[in-house]
């Protein structure tokens, strides 16, 4: 297929080999690229039952067809692993010019499994692999390592990293390249389980496209229209630009969700950050829209410069009672230094803001417990979760497993789905995301599931049934995969009139393969029942697809409240629409319907056997 | 001819009352405050109203044209989105400006 390699590298770092192995076309026909090509891997190469932490958990990283193609924002990299946050898949998609060096070394995909007897450096230079130690390298935080690595080797080279939270095993440690994140879920743990504390890589050969001439032209015309209308939300204020609106809306979690608008809203506000605190904005790799947006300090302490979106403002700001933006860039700069989500550091610090503030024992002297508001405290705490230390060391382990351990009641303000913290909208007032984030396979994410996106609009109320909802959650979620997968933006989708038919006509000029619009709903619907596979075979049960105690109510089930019976109507109206077994397993008739029957067909189911077949040719 | 050309009359009824409408993102941006005063019986006439009292919204938010919003931006009414011109305004509308790209 053009577009692609039709191969991967396979690296045991335990044994210090690596070889190549082919990707059968039908892979990328059905499953696109991208998260769904990293899914597809991680389920041929994670045993069921793995230690998420262990040298046999895999860590998929994967381009797509479109990457290097010059298509606007398809320059991203999916990374997955069984995640040591969650226990089931981890996924996670970051735009960086690292996407387009793998592609280039000639393969689409780098698996990595074992563990290094030391720290390492893993160098992918075409095809020649090579590992050396990287002990100097460790206590630098990303960005100092990608600069030493390419300082070393080369400015040709492109460096993923892990910062300290990732050496010292922190669970939603992030793996940062070109300054971006694959954030959420813990990938930076499990490349730090391995002692990888970077990667670098270099390549020479593109991957032919089937209609160069007729896909520059329809690149140029989708990078003019990622400048209109469509994205100037995003170019002009950046998703910042939603926290005054959620605010005024009632949906700005807020103190560890216990409301939803914060009186310090207008300080944190995207406009306010735009007008006083505003340095410049910049694009990720290959991308026309430039959603970046920087931001500077401005009280007169150390000088800090940060890069905010509306889930870092809103996990460090509201959530945490803080309404200093200085605080708030201060807080974002040492995440992204340290390599953690911001995401789970702040409502896991708010969670202990909360045990603060009810009294509940954490084995440390109260003094050096966080509290809503207190600035120097939410800092602190961040460093402490980095290194692991005091207060830090529980907090490391994510809201889940700290109330687990804390008990005293913590478990019910521990806001989290599957061990992954809620994102910055709340789930009360929006239900279409209340039954997305509850049935999100990598656990409470508005990237994977953006069924907001239906209460943001007039296509529902709050009085419609369960089944639309359903119907609305699962196409949100199939659309996200397919987006995820081509690998293209979300931020573009605004800019499409017609998403799927479009990047259809795009990846039929990448790959020569006619491509029609259902092609990739079907792909979409695909790739989403491929992660749920994923962590049926890893242990899910049902029980785990609910929502935090905290926002749901015990009364009976009615469209207007989120209570728990409501919950539970449209998590099986769900179900129903995905044509899946009341309690969330797939009938084996129904992958065969929808063309995953085949490709999974030898992977063996959970606990009977340890999978390492290699990828099939 | 009006400041609005392409306005149908049916838009043009009487105005009522006075309504807050709370901008949001660009539309606060470009007006320079959050909250802008104006008049109109429905959203059309809100819509026109606004681009009056604050002309910097004329062809980033509002059609210079129909005086109506630009593709990328919609109403809140009363916690309902609603692109709906006809839609009535009581005194008592909590009327919001908003980007339609909601969320991330």
């Amino acid at each position: 297929m053009y577009g692609t390699h039709g191969r991967l590298l396979r690296v045991d770092l335990t044994t210090g080999t690596s070889g190549s192995e082919p990707i059968p076309e039908i892979v990328f026909e059905r499953l696109l690229g991208g998260i769904g090509l990293a899914s597809y891997l991680l389920l041929r190469c994670c045993p069921a039952g793995v230690e998420p932490l262990s040298p046999e958990n895999p860590l998929v990283f994967a381009t797509s067809p479109f990457v290097g193609t010059g298509i606007t924002t398809a320059s991203k990299l999916a990374v997955a692993a069984k995640s040591p946050q969650t226990g089931v898949i981890g996924d996670s998609l970051s735009s960086s010019y690292l996407a387009i060096a793998l592609k280039r070394t000639g393969f689409d995909a780098l698996v990595v499994t074992g563990r290094a007897p030391e720290p390492t450096l893993l160098v992918v230079d075409d095809d020649r692999v090579t590992f050396r130690p990287a002990g100097r390298l460790m206590g630098l935080d990303p960005a100092a390592t990608a600069e030493a690595v390419r300082g070393d080797m080369g400015a040709g080279f492109r460096v993923a990293a892990i910062g300290v939270a990732g050496e010292n095993g922190v669970r939603y440690a992030a793996i940062s390249n070109d300054g971006r994140l694959a954030g959420r879920t813990g990938a930076g743990a499990v490349m730090g389980s391995k002692n990888l504390k970077a990667i670098a890589v270099r390549g020479s050969r593109g991957a032919p496209v089937a209609d160069p001439k007729g896909l520059a032209t329809a690149a140029r015309g989708l990078a003019e229209r990622s400048l209109g209308a469509g994205t100037a939300k995003y170019r002009e204020v950046g998703t910042a630009a939603n926290l005054a609106f959620f605010d005024r809306m009632g949906v700005l979690p807020t103190r560890n969700f216990q409301a939803g608008s914060f009186s310090g809203a207008e300080a944190i506000s995207g406009e306010t950050l735009l007008l006083d605190h505003h340095t410049d904005k910049h694009g990720c790799a290959a991308c026309t829209v430039g959603c970046e947006h920087r931001y500077r300090t401005r009280d007169g302490g150390p000088a800090t410069e940060a890069r905010l979106e509306y889930e870092t403002l809103f996990a460090l700001g509201s959530l945490c009672g803080i309404a200093d933006p200085n605080v708030v860039l201060r807080a974002a700069a040492r995440c992204d230094a340290l390599g953690i989500d911001a995401i789970t550091t702040g409502a896991t610090i708010a969670w202990a803001m909360e045990c603060a503030e009810r009294g509940v024992e954490l084995g440390v002297p109260t003094a050096d417990l966080p509290r809503f508001g207190d600035g120097a405290s939410l800092l602190a705490t961040i460093e402490a979760i980095g290194t692991r230390s005091g207060l830090g060391d529980l907090l490391a382990e994510g809201s889940r497993r700290a109330s687990a351990i804390v008990g005293q009641g913590s478990e019910s303000w521990a806001m989290h789905v599957k061990g992954l913290e809620l994102p910055g909208y709340d789930p009360r007032k929006l239900q279409t995301l209340a039954l997305g984030l509850a049935v999100g396979t990598r656990g409470a994410c508005h990237n994977r599931s953006s069924a907001y996106e239906v209460d943001f609009s007039d296509r529902l109320d709050r009085r419609s049934e369960a089944t639309a909802r359903a119907s609305a959650a699962a196409t949100a979620e199939d659309q996200a995969a397919v987006l995820d997968s081509l690998t293209l933006c979300k931020f573009l989708r605004h800019a499409l009139v017609d998403l799927h038919g479009e990047s259809a006509a795009l990846h039929t000029l990448v790959t020569g393969r006619p491509t029609s619009a259902d092609d990739l709903r079907r792909a979409g619907e695909r790739i989403s029942n491929l992660k749920k596979l994923f962590n049926i075979r890893q242990g899910w049960t049902r029980a785990e697809d609910t929502l935090p105690p905290r926002v749901l109510t015990e009364n009976d089930g009615t469209p207007t409240h989120l209570s728990r019976p409501w919950l539970d109507e449209m998590v099986d109206a769900y179900y129903g629409v995905r044509g899946w077994d009341e309690d969330g397993t797939i009938p084996a008739a129904h992958l065969e319907r929808i063309g995953l029957a085949d490709l999974v067909a030898e992977i063996q189911p959970v606990g009977t056997q340890r999978s390492t077949a290699p990828v099939a040719v | 001819m009006g400041l609005f050309p392409g306005l149908p009359d049916a838009d043009r009824a009487p105005v009522i009352d006075t309504v807050a409408v709370e901008l949001f993102g660009v539309p606060s941006l470009l007006a320079g405050q959050r909250r802008v005063a104006v008049v109109g019986a429905t959203l059309q006439e809100l819509s026109v109203s606004l681009a009056a009292v604050c002309p910097a919204l004329l062809g980033k938010v509002i059609d210079p044209d129909t005086g109506w919003l630009l593709g990328g931006y919609t109403f809140v009414l009363d916690e309902r989105f609603t692109t709906d011109r006809r839609a009535p305004i009581a005194p008592t509308s909590a009327v919001l400006l908003v980007s339609t790209v909601a969320g991330g």
